[in-house]
This record gives structure tokens, C-alpha cells and sequence, in this order.
């Protein structure tokens, strides 16, 4: 990439990418286990400052390729908040032309004035928590927005010029498969850029999972499930959207930047509560707590535990499990560049899942999920980073 | 060395709760050997798991002195275990005593242990002293109490003293009713010494410890004595008391009870029971010694992990060291591997060594269903003693089947009559007879199986009876019964370790619910997994779990792959406590399945 002359430190070691996290939101949607903070709009301020004050821990301005800014719902800062986020990231971690920069928004808390403050900062892509359209689903979810708002906010980010990833979920309680397909096919309409869908998952500790033990909600069956995931994976292709991650699919091009260093295994600034980052070959994540977080930014106190490093078998297996959340899967070439270690010596400890045709070997080298494979992606994962290159 | 004349040695027996620990600190402090402070720390109760169950299982001795009418007496009391698992215990204890306080709770009356108890003493020929605890109470009854006691037991009701443990009302005259009514202890200071080892325990820094009640003649520090069993000779290093705690002296005469050390080195060479004796003027005779009790329940307990094995080997050691009733015996299954047989008195008993296990190791076990021990008599006339169902021969080679049977005793509200009727026909029971001992509570008795009782009779009784009903029972002996061995085949493999043994006109029942319990406890697999119970080559029950299919989770947010790596590394090493069998990975659980499809 023309780029690469600006960065001189290998890219597993030298961030090109920064995470922000803003964790304010409206509402605990019932499926929700993201370091979030509910019902404290009023200390957001102070959060920018401590963002401000984490950010200048870097010293001299550190470009990069790409930003994410996550949640939470990072569209629920108010305007001025907004603007005070791009002069942070405009000054400690400026974007290469040609670079992406993402924000997370939520569709009840998105507008036309909103969208073209972003513009002005230097975000070029949005990504919309739309979730379903489907009245049923969203409340099963506990989503605060109405169905037709999810319409409305991607209209909105397209008039302004900025490209959108839509968000969904199949599998909610009473979603049945005609309803998924629906779904689709009301994203599709829309014309995004790129979308992400997500099976539901019943995390520990939220309220879906606790009404789910209590019987008070029934998850979706088995097979409704995998033919939902089936259907997506089939359907989205058709109509032009190339699946090119698990759960990612793009129009030509329009790939998710950022989230392709996380699956090359490549290093990234993470600021802000609960943030992860991956910095010169350390991963350490930022306490989930918004007091502490406040406290200790401000205080210019580290925001994280002292991190870890993984080295030789235990790297390598980690890279692994990531190259394979992509289409693509794992490149001979790059693999070893990365790890040092060749692709081919990965696979001893790995035959249950080979042999059950999970994860297949290209005659070029490269390995992959099958189709197949990625109906059961965290089982083979779990393999991989248990197993693979078997050593013990 | 106190004259015998002024010794008087007792235990106190109750059923659990009725206030024993309460009562022995009043004892301790009432005579100066404890202060207020201490008071309620159950001194008696040494190990952290029995007090937790508010059982006691190691016995302690504990002297004090107390005078009375001018005379300073030397008081030992001996604890006794109030568990069902531990009669063989309580008897031990009983033997070291000429009496015995009978506790009874005057809120909660007559218990099945209080009966069970009450008996042993009697057989032991102690002279018991009832009391009535916690008459503090508001709903204390007395008068229903006494004559439940009476009803039971044949106790006079003017005989039956009051106290409350709490406040510590009537602890003096019932300190005074043991003095005049228990005897003292006979033998004389110059005959043979005759000392029985009750109990002996191993501790790190001092070796073995060695408790006894001396019967006849003199035990010294120095002395050169003989195990009149194990037939080895020792010295006398040390000699003590527990005053409550241990306090050293030169010698224990003839109905004292104390301990001593003797440099010997290992556990199992002294045997509970043995006589001690001088070794240059030995005793000629042996005291009667105790039956060895035998372990009624089994189970194989194996490593998760097989590497363990040695370090599995080296706990059950351990344990044993403390613990002679307990046993254990290497085994090797098919599907398990390598791990051991081990033979409990009975399901407490195992849940404590299982606890201890875990608690004093850092080992990762796998245990297989409990069973009794079998009998069988084969057609060449031949009795084999079967602990595990995996040792079952061929059915064409069985003559007999026989199980073990007790006689089991209820206390129980008369309301809940119909209940255990029910509870105990549909499990093999036949009625005995009834007596009522109030209009309220009356005893039941059944003879039963000892396999239909070991997994949930217990909690059975408590919930029907809401806690108001109590069991005991003893073993009767073998019967031959139409038994069968029900196999357990997963993935078309049979795995003995599965193996159960059950009455032929349950086994299809059993079959089914076991499996099907199964069948929720073993996690998806890449591929189906059938279940199948078998009763030799007939296929009596059939599940399958079916293959996993979709297994993604959500997106990675925010990058926080250490999360993420560390959720799927856990699933993909899978449970704790997880055996592999074949291809199939089979949890804890489902090998427990046997024990929760009762009704
Ligand atoms: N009110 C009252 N409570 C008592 C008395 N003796 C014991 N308790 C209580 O009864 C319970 C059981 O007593 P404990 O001595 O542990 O019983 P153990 O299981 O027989 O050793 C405890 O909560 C005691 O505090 C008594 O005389 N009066
Ligand atoms: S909006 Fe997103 S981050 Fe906020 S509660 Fe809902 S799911 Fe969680």
C-alpha cells in the first residue's frame, strides 16, 4: 500500500489502527454484555477529558489507517461532545488520506446534524445498530427503537455522504425464518455498504439469558437457527455482498478495514473504558468501570492491568484463530511472516475438526473454514487455540 | 493416677442438634477447664467438614475434674459421631465407658438416633443417664417427651433429668447424677496392663497418636509395651491427657483415658481394637476387640486427567492414614482407565472423603455411580463378592443373586405414615410393624435392600416429613432377589464404568430415565451420539444427542480478543471433571445420572 512508508515499525508491533470506546447508553438492551453505562449521560463530559488525557499518553501524534469508535452508543454524545472527540483524534491519532473512520450509531439517537458534524471531523463510514426490522424482535431484544427509525437513520447517513454498515441479529426469541428473510431483504433495500449479522448470543449475566433460565423467553430451535445463519450466507452473496468475514459481508471494496486488523492479528490504540489495545506486542484491556476509568485517567494513573504477551506456539495459535474468522482464511505466506512459524506445522492436533470437514487445506496452502466449518467457527476455533501445532 | 473410685468415664449420645456439642462445653466450663470466652467454640468438634454437618466423627477424649461433696473426680468424656455411616464409631467410643448421657431435645422428643443409640449403649452394658435438653424453651414439652422415652426405650420418666445446654440450668445436678449413678471404672493399679485402643490418629509432627482407655494395670512413659494384635513392641515416649487440650503426664492407671506416643511409625500397624500390654509382664488375654466394620457402599473414583494417577494414589494414602474404615483398591476400566475402588460405611461418608479429597489436592476426579456390595453364587457353587457391577459374570453363569437388606427404623409425625409406606414399597421395602410413641409420632419399620436406600431415601424422608422425620438402620444380611446388570453403551460402545446393578422389574424403567438424564448432561458433539441401556444384548432403551450444528458466538467487540481466546479455549478444553470415552467426552454428571432418576 502507498501508505505503508508512513509506518516503519512492523504492523503486529506499530498500531495503524485506533479503537475508541464511548459507553454511554440510553437503555441495557436485554441481550447486552458490552462494558456499557447506563443513566450517566451527565459524567460524559469528564469522559471526554479523561479520553483527552488517555490519548496524550502517547505523546507524539501517532497516525493510523483506520478508526472505530464503538459502545455503547458513541451517537448519543451531543454535538459539542462529538466535535471535542474529533480535535482528540484529529490531534494524537490523525488519519492517512484514504483512511476509514467508523462510528458506531444507534438509530434513535441519529440526525442530519449529527451526520454532517461527522463529515466535518473526518468520519467517513457509519455503523447502524439496526439490529431487525421487525417490531417482534426488537422487542424481544429490548431495543428502545421503533422499526421504521432504522430506515430513516440509514437515509440520513447517505444523504450526508457517508458510507454505512448495517447491523443485525437473527435468532431472537420468535423471530421465525420468513421474518429473517424479511430482514434481509429490508437491509438489502436500503443499499448499505457493507452488513454485519450476528447470531444471538445469551450471554451470561444479562436479563435475556436470565429470563431464558427462568423460562420466561424460548430461544429460537437448533435447526430454525443454523438455517437462519444458512440463509444469510446464501442470500447476501446473491445480491452482491461478498462474505468475506463470519459474520461480515461487503460490496466489492467496502470491506471493514479496522476489523481486518483484528483478524490479521495486527496491533491497535484502544482508548477509553473497557478498551483493548495491542500495542507493541502487548494486549491489555481498560478497567470496564466508569468511576475507575474517570478516577484513573484523570489522575494520569494507568487505565489497565499490566498486560500480556503471548510468544511462540501460543501467538501463533492465536493469529490462527483470528486469520480464520476470514473467508480467506490463513495465507501460507503471510502467516509465516507473522508468526514465524510455517501454517503447515499448525495443523498436527487438529485432525478431529479436519477430518469432520470443518476446516479444509487449499492446494495453495492456504487454510480455511468450509462451509460447513462455519456453522460451528468457535468450535474449531476453541480447537485451534487449544490443540493446534499440538505441543503438549 | 486417680484412684478408680473417683473416675467416672462417659459419652454423650443424641441425634443431631439436640444440643450434644452445647451440653459437653457446659461440661468444660461448669468444671473450670474452659473459660466463658471459649465457651461455644465446640472444642470437641476438630475437623471443619464435620462441623459444618454438625457431626463428630474423630473422638476426643476430654478430662476434667470436678468436686463433689468433698471429693475431687476425674471426669472423661468420650464423643461419639451422631451419623448413621458412623454406628461402628459411636460403639468404639461406647466400649471405652461405663455410661451415658441420653440426650433428647424436649422441643423435637425421641429421634431415630436417639433410639439407634440408646440401644448400643445398652448393649454395651453402660448405665445411662436421660436427660431432657433445651427445657429453656418456650415449646419445650417435657411430659410428651418422657413418656415418648418411655414408649421407646423404657425409660422411667423419674429418672429423667432437666438441663438447657444454653443457659447452662441443671448441668451441675446432672454432673452429680453421672457421679452417683454411673460406676466406677474396676481394675486394679498392679495387674497386667490391659490398656484398648479406641482410636489413633497421625499427625505430621508427632506420628501416630494413640488413644486408649486403660482397664487393667498401669501405663508409664518408658514402658517397653506389646500390640497384642499386630504383635510388635514399642516404647513409651509420651503420655497425656486432654485437659481439654493436650497436657502431659507420667502415667494412666487403671479407667483413665488418655493418649500416648510410642515412635510408631505407621498408621495401619496399630489396629483400633488391639489390647496394649506391657511386653516383659504381659496380660495373658486380649480385651474383646471391635468387629472391623465392613464398607457398604462403592465407587470408583478415577483422574480426569490419566497422568494423575499416582498423585490420586498418594491422597486416597493420605487419607487412609486417618481414616481405617475407609478402603480403597486400583481398578481399571475400559473406558475410564486407570483409577480405584473405594469402599465407604456409607453416603456421608463418601461425600466427606470426596470433599476431602478435593480439598486437601488439587486433583480433578471423575466418580462413578455408588453401589453396595453383591453377592453371587455362581453355578459351580462358587460365592463371589462383587463390589463393582463390572465384575458381574454372565447371567448363565449366576445361580444367585443375592443383595444386601437392613432393617430400617422411622421416626416419624403419624401424618406422614402413608408417605413412607408409599416411599418404601416402591422401593422393595416390606412392612415390619408400627408402634406409636404419641398421638403424634409414631416408629416405623421396613426391611429393605441397602441399594434402594443409599441415594435419596434421606432426602426423601426430610422433604415428605419436612424435617420432622428421622432413619437409621442396620444391615440383616444377603438375599437373593431377581437382579440384573444394566449396561449403559454409548456411541455403540459399552462403557462398564456405566454399569449399574438393578432389580429386574425396574430395570427397563431405570434404563430409560437413566439415559435420558444422560442425555441432558453430555454436550453436543460434532457428530450424533446415541445412548443405549442394555440388559445383556437387549437393547431396553434408546436416546440420541444430536450433532452440534451451530456453534458461532457474537462479534469480537471492541477488540477484546484476550476475552474472546479465553471463552473458546475454555469450552474447547471442555467441563472440569470430564473422562473421554471413545470419541465421546462424558462429564461428572452423567456419570452421577444413576442417582437422580428416583421418583
Ligand atoms: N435454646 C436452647 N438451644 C440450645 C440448647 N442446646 C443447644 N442449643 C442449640 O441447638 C443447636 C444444636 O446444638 P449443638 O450443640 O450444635 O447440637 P449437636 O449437633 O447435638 O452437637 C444449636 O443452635 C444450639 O445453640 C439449649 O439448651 N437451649
Ligand atoms: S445500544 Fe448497544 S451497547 Fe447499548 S445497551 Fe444496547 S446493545 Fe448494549
Amino acid at each position: 500500500m502507498a501508505n505503508d512508508k508512513l509506518f516503519n515499525g512492523l504492523p503486529w508491533i506499530e498500531p495503524r489502527a485506533v479503537y475508541v470506546h464511548i459507553p454511554f447508553c440510553a437503555h441495557r438492551c436485554g441481550y447486552c454484555d458490552f462494558a456499557i453505562a447506563v443513566g450517566r449521560d451527565a459524567e460524559m463530559e469528564q469522559y471526554l477529558e479523561a479520553l483527552e488525557a488517555e490519548a496524550a499518553r502517547v505523546i507524539v501524534p501517532r497516525p493510523v489507517a483506520t478508526w472505530y469508535v464503538g459502545g455503547g452508543t458513541p451517537s448519543l454524545l451531543p454535538a459539542p461532545l462529538l466535535a471535542r472527540l474529533g480535535t482528540i483524534l484529529n490531534r494524537w491519532f490523525p488519519l492517512i488520506a484514504g483512511g476509514e473512520a467508523t462510528l458506531e450509531a444507534n438509530p434513535e439517537s441519529f440526525d442530519h446534524e449529527k451526520a454532517s458534524l461527522l463529515r466535518e471531523i473526518g468520519f467517513n463510514r457509519v455503523s447502524i445498530g439496526v439490529q431487525s426490522f421487525s417490531q417482534v424482535a426488537l422487542d424481544a431484544l429490548d431495543r428502545p427503537h421503533q422499526a421504521e427509525a432504522a430506515a430513516q437513520a440509514v437515509k440520513v447517513a447517505r444523504d450526508s455522504g457517508l458510507n454505512v454498515s448495517i447491523d443485525l441479529i437473527f435468532g431472537a426469541p420468535g423471530q421465525d425464518l420468513p421474518a429473517w428473510n424479511r430482514d434481509i431483504e429490508l437491509a438489502v433495500a436500503l443499499a448499505p455498504d457493507h452488513v454485519s449479522a450476528y447470531g444471538l448470543t445469551y450471554e451470561k449475566g444479562t436479563p435475556l439469558e436470565r429470563r431464558r433460565r427462568s423460562g420466561l423467553v424460548l430461544p429460537v430451535c437448533d435447526d430454525t437457527e443454523h438455517a437462519m445463519f444458512g440463509l444469510v450466507m446464501e442470500k447476501l452473496p446473491a445480491l452482491g455482498y461478498q462474505h468475506y468475514e463470519i459474520s461480515n459481508y461487503s460490496r466489492p471494496g467496502m470491506e471493514s478495514r479496522h476489523n481486518g486488523v483484528y483478524w490479521a492479528n495486527e496491533a491497535y490504540w484502544g482508548l477509553g473504558m473497557g478498551a483493548a489495545r495491542y500495542v507493541g506486542g502487548e494486549r491489555s484491556v481498560n478497567t470496564r468501570d466508569l468511576s475507575d476509568y474517570l478516577r484513573l485517567a484523570l489522575s494520569g494513573a494507568p487505565t489497565a492491568r499490566p498486560g500480556e504477551r503471548f510468544e511462540g506456539l501460543e501467538a501463533a495459535r492465536e493469529t490462527l484463530f483470528l486469520n480464520l474468522r476470514r473467508a480467506r482464511g490463513a495465507d501460507p505466506v503471510e502467516f509465516e511472516r507473522r508468526t514465524g512459524r510455517s501454517l503447515q506445522s499448525m495443523l498436527p492436533g487438529l485432525e478431529k475438526v479436519i477430518d469432520a470437514r470443518l476446516l479444509e487445506i487449499v492446494p495453495d496452502g492456504t487454510v480455511r473454514l468450509t462451509p460447513e466449518g462455519r456453522f460451528l467457527a468457535d468450535t474449531v476455533a476453541g480447537e485451534v487455540l487449544v490443540k493446534a501445532g499440538r505441543d503438549d | 493416677m486417680t484412684d478408680t473410685r473417683l473416675i467416672r468415664n462417659f459419652s454423650i449420645i443424641a441425634h443431631i442438634d439436640h444440643g450434644k456439642s452445647t451440653l459437653a462445653d457446659q461440661f468444660l466450663l461448669k468444671t473450670g477447664a474452659i473459660t466463658q470466652r471459649d465457651f461455644r467454640a465446640q472444642l470437641l468438634d476438630g475437623m471443619d467438614l464435620e462441623r459444618e454437618r454438625g457431626i463428630t466423627i474423630r473422638m476426643h477424649p476430654v478430662t476434667i475434674y470436678y468436686t463433689f461433696k468433698n471429693e475431687r473426680y476425674e471426669l472423661n468424656l468420650i464423643d461419639t459421631p451422631g451419623h448413621v455411616d458412623f454406628t461402628y464409631e459411636v460403639s468404639r467410643s461406647l466400649a471405652a465407658c461405663e455410661g451415658a448421657v441420653l440426650l433428647v431435645d424436649a422441643t423435637q422428643g425421641v429421634q431415630a438416633q436417639t433410639v439407634a443409640n440408646a440401644y448400643l449403649a445398652i448393649e454395651n452394658n453402660l448405665t445411662i443417664v436421660p436427660v431432657l435438653n433445651k427445657i429453656d424453651m418456650d415449646i419445650a414439652r417435657p411430659d410428651d417427651v418422657k413418656s415418648e422415652m418411655e414408649q421407646a426405650l423404657g425409660i422411667r420418666p423419674e429418672e429423667v433429668l432437666g438441663a438447657s445446654g444454653k443457659t447452662g440450668q441443671g448441668v451441675e445436678d446432672l454432673i452429680a447424677a453421672l457421679i452417683e449413678r454411673v460406676p466406677p471404672p474396676e481394675g486394679k493399679v498392679d495387674s497386667p496392663l490391659q490398656a484398648l485402643v479406641y482410636n489413633s490418629h497421625f499427625d505430621s509432627y508427632k506420628g501416630v497418636v494413640i488413644y486408649v482407655r486403660v482397664k487393667e494395670g498401669t501405663l508409664r512413659k518408658g514402658q517397653k509395651i506389646l500390640l497384642m494384635g499386630g504383635r510388635t513392641e514399642h516404647m513409651v515416649t509420651d503420655i497425656g491427657q486432654f485437659r481439654p487440650t493436650p497436657t502431659p503426664c507420667e502415667k494412666l492407671g487403671p479407667g483413665q483415658v488418655g493418649f500416648f506416643m510410642a515412635s510408631v511409625k505407621k498408621l495401619e500397624d496399630v489396629k483400633v481394637g488391639d489390647t496394649v500390654t506391657d511386653a516383659l509382664y504381659p496380660s495373658l488375654v486380649p480385651l474383646p476387640g471391635y468387629k472391623v466394620p465392613m464398607p457398604m457402599v462403592f465407587s470408583g473414583l478415577y483422574p480426569s486427567n490419566n497422568n494423575d494417577y499416582e498423585n490420586l494414589r498418594d491422597a486416597l494414602a493420605r487419607l487412609k492414614l486417618n481414616d481405617s474404615s475407609f478402603t480403597f483398591m486400583p481398578e481399571n476400566s475400559e473406558g475410564l482407565g486407570f483409577g480405584f475402588r473405594c469402599g465407604f460405611l456409607g453416603m456421608l461418608h463418601r461425600e466427606i472423603i470426596q470433599q476431602r479429597l478435593e480439598r486437601d489436592s488439587d486433583l480433578d476426579l471423575v466418580q462413578t455411580a455408588p453401589n453396595v456390595t453383591y453377592e453371587i453364587l455362581t453355578r459351580k457353587g462358587e460365592v463371589l463378592v462383587i463390589d463393582n457391577p463390572q465384575k458381574v459374570p454372565d447371567a448363565g453363569q449366576i445361580e444367585e443373586f443375592r443383595e444386601p437388606f437392613i432393617r430400617i427404623n422411622f421416626l416419624i409425625p403419624t401424618s406422614n405414615i402413608g408417605d413412607i409406606m408409599k416411599i418404601c414399597t416402591d422401593r422393595r421395602g416390606s412392612y415390619v410393624k408400627t408402634d406409636y410413641l404419641s398421638p403424634t409420632r409414631a416408629q416405623l419399620v421396613f426391611e429393605m435392600p441397602l441399594a434402594e436406600v443409599i441415594y435419596d431415601l434421606y432426602d426423601k424422608l426430610k422433604s415428605v416429613t419436612h424435617g420432622y422425620g428421622t432413619m437409621d438402620y442396620e444391615i440383616v444380611g444377603f438375599k437373593s432377589e431377581d437382579l440384573v446388570k444394566l449396561d449403559i453403551l454409548v456411541a455403540a460402545r459399552r462403557v462398564d464404568a456405566l454399569s449399574t446393578i438393578v432389580h429386574r422389574s425396574t430395570a427397563e424403567v431405570r434404563g430409560r430415565r437413566l439415559i435420558k438424564k444422560m442425555r441432558e448432561e453430555i454436550d453436543r458433539h460434532l457428530f450424533e451420539v446415541v445412548l443405549q441401556a442394555a440388559i445383556g444384548s437387549r437393547v431396553v432403551a434408546r436416546e440420541s444427542i444430536s450433532a452440534l450444528r451451530k456453534n458461532v458466538t457474537a462479534k469480537c467487540y471492541g477488540g477484546d480478543i484476550s476475552r474472546k481466546k479465553k471463552l473458546l479455549s475454555k469450552q474447547a478444553e471442555g467441563k472440569k471433571r470430564m473422562k473421554q470415552v471413545g470419541q465421546v467426552e462424558i462429564p461428572q454428571e452423567a456419570f452421577l445420572a444413576v442417582l437422580e432418576t428416583g421418583d
